[in-house]
């Protein structure tokens, strides 16, 4: 937090960072034309999550994965250990097709430290699946029922000690670490460091040792083009990423079948964990943004969508801790932006309580003019155009479409205009389409 | 037939260790296996119901799953001793449907999802898994005698895969001797006409739906 912000109020905080972000300051921009065009890029994002009346045009902010270097032709699998191609990718990816907003090269990661580490939360290109895909998620219970207490009670230690060696294979030996709270006192401290120093820990930390210094390099490599990026004036969509804390539950520890079991089985559980992970969840969403000096946190949603869970459930054991999380995130001046996968149309009345914050929500499969009825004016509204017509439609339903979408959806101002997925994939004709035509008609 | 209304209640509440006790009770006091067996089935059409009705989610169909698998195991030997050549272990399927997630996509919890929905729903199910290729799922199919087979899919990435099983279809002359229905978070009009499906689902009722729709 910036020096004496805490006299601010939060949505001081808010506007004092999202124009921090629109000045470039700190970016080396080749000419004053560049920084012209990377401050009303950016400018147009925060106005769109300011409400601002007085916005110009709607903002085009496509979310991107492996689109940027499957349009070149490059391959998942290059993708993932090549940072040079990966970065001209992303840097191409903005000019030629001139979205609002770049997207997050770095989320691509790095396979060499992946294969180090032995990961195997995610099943990634030349690693469980073909070379020419994206990388995929590998839900399994990695956290069992017997564990919530030691969740509860010491999530870092959890994470670390119970978590990190089954899901990070090369890590397995910290299992047989003590805890590390031994170091308290100088007698105490011996079987720590003497576990520290048997050979399986000594090889794993060799390996984290490894996969550190190889992200290092490789974000030295990919860094430069991200400097590139913005210094060609188009700013980063996002500036870190966190996660609702149910999600995390869900999909990185217990895995969606046992936990939809334990909402019967152990709900206190269940509601205590939740609580647990509502702190780390805001420090990993905050430190990212000011690390990056970008406001946005990305929390992508999952769980809780229409159909995954009652409302009776959804109003439990989803959505009070994740407007705790997205809460907390403002309080540090940064802006949650929520990519809320699947339908939310049921859930549209939860969202409209965080009016009194400045938020986003990207739209998946939510029907926009109902979030619009809903929404607008209240909160950030964007998302809704269906991936599926970028992939199989014509320029010309593409174009037809984006027009629909704005008219719906950008009636109260305070609307982005975006694509309600991650593009793994996408086609140059319909993509240019998609852009431009967001360009012609969203135009205030 | 002994009132087992508690039982059913139990099962319809999704109160497990109630309804797993009152079973061992039922059993214990002599009540015929396939009696509750019955309930339990009576249990499931009403959880059904309320599927149907947008008051149960997921967290309900994963539970009513594991309730009725675990009915199973306890009842099993039980029917089988007592089978008066009507017993519930005979009862007769709506259909056969093959599911699969196409190749090059590893996701499953939606296809499990939509699997044990149409099983509880009476359906003759044939899981083969996931990063399945088109060719190995038209085997299967046809091996199986699939009335229907459902494609599941998570990724944009699905959607090539998902046109190359209705492509061979064709090819081979079987388009018509099976229904393909698509499912996922991506799925709507524009992928079912792009792959050439019969229907598209984002959600396993009503899948279940289509199919009953089908097959009656």
């Amino acid at each position: 937090m910036e020096q004496g912000s805490d006299k601010l109020s939060v949505i001081e905080r808010q506007d004092a960072f999202l124009a921090k972000w629109v000045s470039g300051e700190g970016i080396e921009f080749p000419s004053e034309e560049n920084k012209a065009a990377y401050q009303e890029r950016a400018g147009l994002v925060a106005d769109a999550i300011k409400i601002d009346q007085n916005i110009k045009r709607v903002p085009i902010m496509p979310l991107t994965t492996f689109a940027p270097t499957m349009l070149k032709g490059i391959s998942g699998r290059q993708a993932m250990y090549d940072p040079d191609a990966a970065g001209q990718a992303y840097l191409d990816f903005c000019t030629t097709y001139g979205p609002d907003t770049a997207g997050s090269a770095p989320m691509l990661m790095y396979g060499p430290a992946l294969e180090t580490l032995k990961y195997n939360l995610y099943k990634w290109p030349g690693n469980g699946v073909a070379d020419h895909l994206s990388y995929q998620f590998h839900e399994k219970e990695y956290m069992k029922a017997d564990e919530f207490d030691h969740l509860i009670s010491d999530p870092t230690d959890f994470w670390l000690r119970s978590w990190i060696p089954k899901t990070h294979a090369a890590l397995a030996p910290f299992a047989s670490m003590p805890p590390v709270y031994g170091s308290m006192e100088l007698p105490m401290l011996g079987p720590l460091l003497v576990a520290l120093g048997t050979p399986p820990i000594q090889e794993a930390l060799k390996a984290l040792m490894e996969a550190g210094k190889q992200c290092f390099d490789w974000i030295n490599v990919l860094g430069s083009y991200l400097g590139q990026i913005m210094a060609a004036g188009y700013p980063f969509g996002a500036g870190s990423a966190t996660k609702a804390p149910f999600d995390v539950l869900s999909d990185s520890f217990r895995g969606t079948t046992p936990l939809m079991m334990d909402i019967y089985r152990r709900p206190d559980k269940v509601l205590a964990a939740v609580d647990r992970l509502v702190r780390p969840m805001i420090e990993s969403g905050v430190s990212g943004a000011m690390a990056n000096g970008n406001p946005l946190v990305f929390i992508p949603l999952h769980k809780g969508a229409d159909g995954f869970m009652s409302d009776d459930q959804f109003k439990k054991f989803y959505w009070p801790t994740l407007k705790a999380v997205m809460y907390g995130i403002v309080e540090a001046g940064c802006v949650p932006a929520c990519f809320v996968e699947g339908g939310y149309n049921q859930r549209l009345e939860y969202l409209a309580e965080t009016s009194d914050i400045r938020c986003m929500y990207l739209f998946d499969r939510t029907d926009m003019k109902k979030a619009h009825d809903q929404l607008g004016g209240k909160v950030c509204i964007a998302g809704g155009f269906p991936v599926s017509l970028i992939l199989t439609g014509t320029p010309d339903q593409v174009k037809e479409e984006t027009k629909k979408l704005i008219d719906t959806a950008a009636g109260k101002k305070g609307y982005i205009l975006s694509i309600g997925c991650a593009m793994d994939e996408a086609k140059a004709d319909t993509l240019s389409a998609f852009i431009d035509a967001g360009k012609q008609y969203g135009v205030y | 037939m002994a009132d087992l209304k508690d039982l059913f209640t139990a099962v319809v509440e999704m109160q497990e260790d109630t309804a797993l006790s009152l079973t061992h009770s039922y059993l214990d006091q002599g009540i015929p296996a396939i009696d509750i067996f019955n309930c339990y089935q009576d249990a499931l059409a009403e959880i059904g119901k309320r599927f149907e009705q947008q008051i149960y989610f997921i967290p309900e169909l994963i539970m009513s799953g594991e309730m009725m698998k675990v009915s199973a195991e306890i009842l099993k030997p039980y029917l089988a001793a007592q089978d008066s050549g009507s017993g519930g272990q005979t009862q007769k399927k709506l259909g056969k449907v093959l599911i699969a997630t196409v190749e090059g996509d590893i996701h499953d919890i939606g296809k499990n999802i939509a699997a044990m929905m149409l099983e509880l729903n009476g359906f003759d199910v044939m899981d083969i898994g996931v990063d399945v290729p088109a060719d190995k799922i038209i085997e299967e199919a046809m091996a199986f005698g699939a009335d229907v087979i459902g494609l599941s899919g998570l990724l944009t990435l699905a959607f090539d895969p998902m046109k190359s099983v209705v492509e061979k279809l064709k090819e081979k002359g079987l388009r018509d001797k099976v229904k393909v229905l698509i499912g996922g978070g991506q799925m709507d009009e524009q992928v079912c006409s792009y792959v050439g499906a019969d229907a598209f689902v984002n959600d396993a009722v009503v899948g279940v739906n289509f199919i009953k729709g089908w097959l009656n």
